[in-house]
């Protein structure tokens, strides 16, 4: 299913961590307002968003379960993220609202700047290792067949037997505890969250990372996110600044991002690295390119 | 009674804006069967238009009509640029979503780009208040309102007295069919770009009059209560998004009247959300639109 609205468990996991480690809000002068207030270790607060991360991930996903048309729903799921971003900006007393939260600890802290944010690179990619270790057990084993069948042909899943409700659900739940993590991370580095940290375009940011990296391939994913959030949203920094213009460089990562994404959909479907279909005996007669048609219908 | 009147006032006023662009978005969905998430961003596209021509010392009106038909031109560029291509070449519904997005982000930054992220305003152009029927409204509201009825009436007139019309109807109801008989449906499509550009435009334009200062987020802001009224009024259905942007505009402005305005746009939502699950096709949906909106 096409999930627009993945940015929303991204920023549930981001609000979770910080509420979860900022202490109660009326430490720091009471400037900013918020729900729990509690002070939990780092690892707490990152498991804690992973699972508010799998429920909001679930509870978007039951809205999917209703059968409408893809594009009908891609509208829905686009509308969710907006909706949450404007929720939460209205209501100031629940978590920041517009100013959203900040001075949210680093776990560093205490080390010297430059070791801090080495030592924090060094535990994202840990993080990412075992994400990705993670995320091959699930794809690759006997779940990730039942999947990949439920994807190309849900009826046809359902017929042999895999209860199609229960898997996209365990998929969205999945899907939202990686998103709950990745948002307690990022906001444990950058210290501050509010909902113009995730306006939609960001979801097309993630969008894009799969588009380019190839659907369905992890590696080409993890590689994808890499090229996007480097070379693009932050190489753009380091382009000339012209004076005249405020938000001309935001402007220029943006508009490639976009237009990379239409290219990329554009000549190349398939991503860089194509989704490697695992092989299981000896091809059906006749049949061997149909699974790459198979997409293509509603 | 009285905040319930004048509420119910500056909702149809602001229905009557929704109206315009929620019955554009729904024309061009109807006919060609794309959802075209970038129309909000060439909602900006025309305001700033708009803007741009104002400084040149246009009249007001004059700047919504030549907008409109620019925006139009747009709408026309991006359907044989972009959409019908990819249709061609088969790519799904879902695809088609993400190149809108994509293409209405695009948009959207090269606003950005040409006249900067600053919030904008047209000047104060609500002209005189009048008063009637316990309403207090601003010139510039009722003009809109005028403006949005003759439009509509237009449109209904177009639909069901002429032969364009009728091939219009055709092309939306069964594509393939209306081919067959004969009608130039990729021209069909064509017009019904322009048209839902136009309007796209037009509303673009009013609403920066109404609201007085925007950016460049202003239509993506206002897809939502768009889709909406849309939604509400089964998607497809041009008189169903004419009745759905009054009711969305009349239902956020009481609800706001009497609730944190903040939360104005989450009553879209639940409009959404509420139709989706309960009836897909809409209030005035067709079976035809029925069948093609279930997978």
């Amino acid at each position: 299913m096409a999930n627009l609205a993945y940015i929303v468990v991204i920023a549930a996991g981001a609000y979770t961590y910080g509420i979860l480690t900022l202490g109660p809000d009326t430490g720091n002068g009471g400037f900013q307002q918020y729900v729990l207030g509690y002070r939990l270790p780092f690892f707490v607060a990152v498991v804690a968003a992973a699972a508010v991360g799998a429920g909001v991930g679930v509870l978007i996903g039951v809205t999917g379960l209703k059968r409408i048309r893809q594009d009908y729903q891609a509208m829905v799921m686009l509308v969710i993220s907006i909706m949450a971003a404007t929720v939460i900006g209205a209501a100031p007393s629940f978590l920041g609202g517009e100013p959203g939260l900040s001075l949210i600890p680093n776990p560093f802290a205490n080390l010297s700047p430059v070791t801090g944010d080495w030592a924090y690179v060094a535990m994202v990619a840990f993080a990412c290792v075992v994400g990705y270790l993670v995320m091959r057990r699930f794809t690759s084993g006997p779940m990730g067949r039942a999947l990949r069948a439920m994807r190309d042909d849900e009826h046809a899943a359902a017929a042999m037997g895999f209860s199609v409700i229960k898997m996209r659900l365990l998929t969205q739940a999945v899907g939202g505890a990686f998103g709950g993590v990745s948002g307690a991370l990022l906001v444990a580095f950058i210290g501050g969250w509010s909902p113009g940290a995730w306006a939609y375009v960001e979801t097309l940011a993630l969008l894009t990372a799969v588009i380019v990296g190839g659907m369905g391939n992890d590696f080409g994913v993890s590689l994808g996110t890499f090229v996007i959030a480097v070379l693009l949203l932050q190489g753009v920094q380091f382009l000339p600044q012209i004076r005249s213009h405020t938000g001309l460089t935001e402007a220029i990562g943006w508009m490639t991002l976009g237009i990379m994404t239409i290219a990329f959909l554009w000549l190349r479907p398939q991503g860089v690295f194509r989704e490697r279909r695992p092989r299981y005996g000896q091809p059906a007669v006749g049949n061997a390119a149909g699974g790459e048609v198979a997409e293509g219908h509603s | 009674m009285h905040l319930l009147v004048q509420s119910i006032g500056f909702g149809v006023a602001a229905g009557a804006v929704l109206a315009l662009g929620a019955v554009g978005f729904t024309l061009q969905f109807g006919i060609s069967n794309v959802l075209n998430i970038s129309y909000g961003s060439l909602m900006s596209v025309g305001a700033f238009l708009g803007l741009f021509m104002l400084g040149l010392g246009l009249n007001i009106w004059l700047v919504m009509v030549i907008g409109g038909l620019a925006v139009g031109a747009c709408s026309v560029v991006l359907n044989r640029g972009l959409i019908t291509p990819l249709v061609r070449k088969g790519m799904a519904p879902f695809g088609l979503v993400i190149v809108t997005v994509s293409a209405g982000i695009v948009l959207e930054y090269v606003i950005v780009a040409v006249a900067g992220p600053a919030t904008q305003t047209y000047g104060n152009r609500s002209g005189a208040t009048l008063n009637f029927l316990g309403w207090t409204l601003t010139t510039a509201q009722v003009v809109i309102f005028a403006i949005a009825v003759v439009l509509m009436l237009g449109l209904h007139l177009l639909l069901t007295r002429t032969q364009l019309g009728r091939a219009m109807r055709a092309t939306s109801a069964n594509r393939t069919l209306a081919r067959s008989c004969g009608i130039a449906t990729s021209r069909i499509s064509d017009i019904a770009w322009f048209m839902s550009g136009t309007f796209c435009g037009m509303a673009g334009i009013a609403l920066a009059i109404t609201i007085e200062s925007f950016d460049f987020t202003l239509g993506s802001i206002f897809l939502i209560p768009m889709i909406a009224a849309a939604v509400l009024g089964g998607v497809g259905q041009p008189y169903g998004a004419m009745i759905g942007g009054l009711v969305v505009g009349i239902v956020s402005s009481v609800s706001s009247a009497y609730w944190d305005p903040a939360y104005q746009s989450v009553v879209a939502f639940g409009i959404i959300i509420v139709m989706l699950l309960v009836r897909p096709r809409g209030l005035f949906g067709s079976s035809t639109a029925t069948r093609k909106l279930l997978a």
